[in-house]
């Protein structure tokens, strides 16, 4: 049946393949290879010390948080398993991460949940028009030097802005992360945040976290995944490897394992 | 938006249910422990657990001597972290190995739960620490 077609519009190709030079131009970015630890002593220093500009409902319902975790009923932050999401995973993990670089893009992969990961696109181009809010957001990056600038919006509003375990709120909403990252030694990664979320905080609150790395240490990342926490290994009557859920407590420790 | 927190809110229904549990978890404080007191259980591993983000071992063993045997469920960390700090591995304490646990008890008493602070197998006197931020420098070997 013939018809009159309109033009063909050319597709926009937004992962255009990397020519020979885009891969050889990854040899002159800074090391950042192998695996970086959280400083976690950093963190915890700085839940007194730099703590974030909360508007006065958001510093009562910490400080709510502060007095059940003092009284030995932490709150849960983190549940169902769910990524810990931009920034905090920054601000609070206990676990490693590495960083991978391939043309355009920056690659943040952590050990601990099996869906943890930041796509940091480095190749030009800019936020997405239509909002697809996410649990990491929409990450762009530019070298500015050897420090990397990311900034991420999108993030979904129920992702917490924690600063522990057992300290932190969902941002509600119009969250906005800069980060410059960069060496600050031969085996030391800061990561500056500046993080603007306007439904809890009363101004943007920068704070750096710290990791490093022990190039003599040859433990790679393992994988890590979440739920299995919540699970024990067992063989049923039929022979079959399964998984059997535990017991927890509402404050999130295992309280009973299935005997074998 | 939408459909995907309501899919969310099943999943999290459905997974209880199949739980019997008061929720799914993840990453949490452990002040739920007392970190002022500590305890030391010997006995014998029954499991180690090794699973993400907190292993657990299970020991059947006393607190003190004369006392008779029974079984505690002590948390720690996670594998990769329990890894940097030294010497650990899914079976580096087997089952019926006998162990010396010194560990954080639960606040609330009468419940045999704890938070583990140095495993020792007593075969041979190797330490087990737990303590990832004792390990927070670069330069590490």
């Amino acid at each position: 049946m013939a018809s009159a077609q309109a033009p063909k519009k050319a597709p926009t190709v937004i992962n255009p393949p990397p020519s020979a030079q885009d891969w050889a131009d990854l040899g002159k970015l800074p090391d950042w290879s192998g695996v970086w630890n959280p400083k976690i002593s950093d963190q915890d220093a700085q839940v007194k010390t730099n703590p974030p500009p909360w508007n006065e409902t958001a510093a009562r319902k910490i400080q709510q948080m502060f007095a059940e975790e003092k009284a030995g009923r932490p709150r849960l932050i983190f549940s169902n398993c769910l990524p810990e999401a931009h920034p905090s995973w920054m601000l609070v993990t206990h676990n490693a991460m590495e960083v991978l670089f391939t043309p355009g893009r920056v690659t943040m992969l952590g050990e601990s949940d099996g869906n943890r990961i930041r796509r940091i696109y480095a190749d030009g181009r800019g936020h997405p028009e239509v909002s697809d809010p996410t649990f990491h957001g929409h990450s762009i990056g530019h070298w500015e030097g050897d420090t990397l600038v990311v900034d991420t919006v999108d993030i979904i509003p129920q992702a917490p802005l924690a600063i522990s375990e057992a300290a932190g709120l969902p941002n509600n909403g119009d969250m906005h992360v800069i980060e410059r990252i960069h060496l600050a030694d031969k085996d030391i990664l800061h990561d500056e945040l500046e993080i603007i979320a306007p439904k809890i905080l009363t101004k943007p609150w920068k704070t750096t976290r710290i990791f490093f790395r022990q190039r003599a240490r040859k433990f790679d990342i393992v994988e890590g995944v979440c739920a299995t926490g919540d699970l024990v290994e067992r063989v049923n009557a039929e022979g079959d490897h399964i998984f059997v859920p535990v017991e927890k407590s509402e404050w999130g420790h295992t309280t009973a394992v299935p005997a074998k | 938006m939408r459909f995907f927190m309501k899919s969310i809110g099943v999943f999290a229904v459905l997974a209880v249910v199949a739980a019997g549990i008061s929720q799914v978890v993840a990453h949490h404080s452990a002040s739920m422990f007392d970190v002022l007191r500590s305890e030391v259980l010997k006995g014998k591993l029954v499991e180690l657990r090794w699973v993400n983000p907190h292993v657990t071992l299970t020991v059947k063993g006393t607190l003190k001597s004369g006392e008779a045997p029974a079984e505690w469920l002590i948390e720690t960390t996670s594998p990769g972290n329990l890894t940097r700090v030294g010497g650990w591995q899914r079976d580096a304490v087997k089952p019926g190995e006998l162990v010396e646990v010194v560990f954080h008890p639960l606040r609330e008493p009468g419940k045999r739960l704890g938070l583990l602070r140095q495993l020792t197998t007593l075969s041979n006197g190797e330490v087990y620490a737990t303590n990832i931020r004792d390990h927070e420098r670069a330069d590490l070997e």
